[in-house]
C-alpha cells in the first residue's frame, strides 16, 4: 500500500491504528497490574480476556487497517479468499470472545456474577484470595 | 471448507451476541463499581462501555437498517454522519475503558496501602 507522506499522518485514519496498538497494550498492562497477586477466577478471566483483546487490538485490527489482511466486505475482490475467510474467523473469535471473557471477569470482580473463588473462600484454601484485598503471592 | 471454520463463520450471530453481552457486563459492573465503591474510574469505564456498545449495535444492525430502507429515508447527509460515528465511538470507548481501568487499579492500590 502506497502511503502519501505528511498530510495523512495528521489524519484520524492514520493515527487510529497507532492509538489502537497503544490502547491494546495499555489494557493488557493495566489488567495485569490489577490482577497481579490475586488468583481467583475474576483475575484469571480478566487476564485471559485482556490478552485476547490485546492480540485483537494491537495485532489483528492494525493489520486490517494497513491492508495486509484483506477485509471480507461484500462485493470486495479478494486475492486470496481462503486467507481472508480464516482471518475473519480469527477476528470474530478474538474480539468477541475477548470482550465476553473480560466482561465476565470484571463482572465477577464487581460482584455482579458470583465468583467461584469467593464461594470457596469459606473452605480451608488459604491461597484463594479475592481480588480487592489481593496481596502479592510469592512464587513457589 | 473445514467444519470448524464453517461452524465459526455460520455462528457469527452467536459470537456477536457474546461480544455484546460482554460489553453489557462491563458496563453494568463499571456502574456498580462507581456507585458502590465510589471509584471514579468506574464512571469512565461505564461511559466507554456504553459508547462501545452503541457503536457495536449500530454496526451489527447496519445490514438490517439498509435492507429496511431507513438510510434512503434519512437522506445522504444524515447517513454520512451516522456512518462516520461508529469508528469515533469505538476509538473513544476503548480509551474510556482503558482510562477507567487505570483509575480503578490506582484506586485499589491506594485504598489497599
Amino acid at each position: 500500500m502506497l502511503v502519501p507522506p505528511l498530510p495523512v499522518l495528521a489524519s484520524i485514519g492514520a493515527v487510529r491504528p497507532v492509538f489502537l496498538i497503544v490502547m491494546g497494550i495499555c489494557l493488557m498492562i493495566f489488567v495485569w497490574r490489577l490482577a497481579m497477586g490475586a488468583n481467583d477466577w475474576a483475575a484469571r478471566l480478566m487476564v485471559a480476556g485482556s490478552l485476547l483483546l490485546g492480540l485483537g487490538y494491537a495485532v489483528i485490527l492494525p493489520l486490517y487497517e494497513a491492508g495486509i489482511i484483506e477485509s471480507l466486505n461484500a462485493g470486495a475482490v479478494l486475492e486470496n479468499p481462503a486467507t481472508a475467510l480464516a482471518w475473519q474467523a480469527v477476528k470474530l473469535v478474538v474480539m468477541n470472545g475477548g470482550w465476553f471473557v473480560f466482561g465476565v471477569g470484571i463482572a465477577m470482580h464487581a460482584g455482579i456474577l458470583p465468583s467461584p473463588a469467593t464461594r470457596m473462600a469459606t473452605s480451608p484454601r488459604p491461597e484463594a484470595v479475592p481480588l480487592p484485598q489481593a496481596t502479592p503471592v510469592p512464587h513457589p | 471448507m473445514k467444519p470448524l471454520l464453517e461452524a465459526i463463520l455460520s455462528n457469527g450471530l452467536l459470537l456477536d451476541a457474546a461480544g455484546v453481552l460482554g460489553l453489557g457486563l462491563i458496563g453494568l459492573s463499571a456502574i456498580r463499581l462507581s456507585r458502590r465503591e465510589r471509584s471514579w474510574g468506574g464512571t469512565m469505564m461505564a461511559i466507554g462501555a456504553i459508547s462501545l456498545l452503541a457503536a457495536r449495535l449500530f454496526i451489527l444492525s447496519k445490514p438490517l437498517l439498509a435492507s429496511g430502507g431507513v438510510f434512503q429515508a434519512l437522506g445522504s447527509r444524515t447517513t454520512y454522519t451516522l456512518m462516520s460515528l461508529p469508528p469515533i465511538l469505538l476509538t473513544l470507548g476503548l480509551a474510556g475503558i482503558v482510562w477507567g481501568l487505570w483509575a480503578h487499579e490506582k484506586w485499589l492500590r491506594e485504598g489497599r496501602d
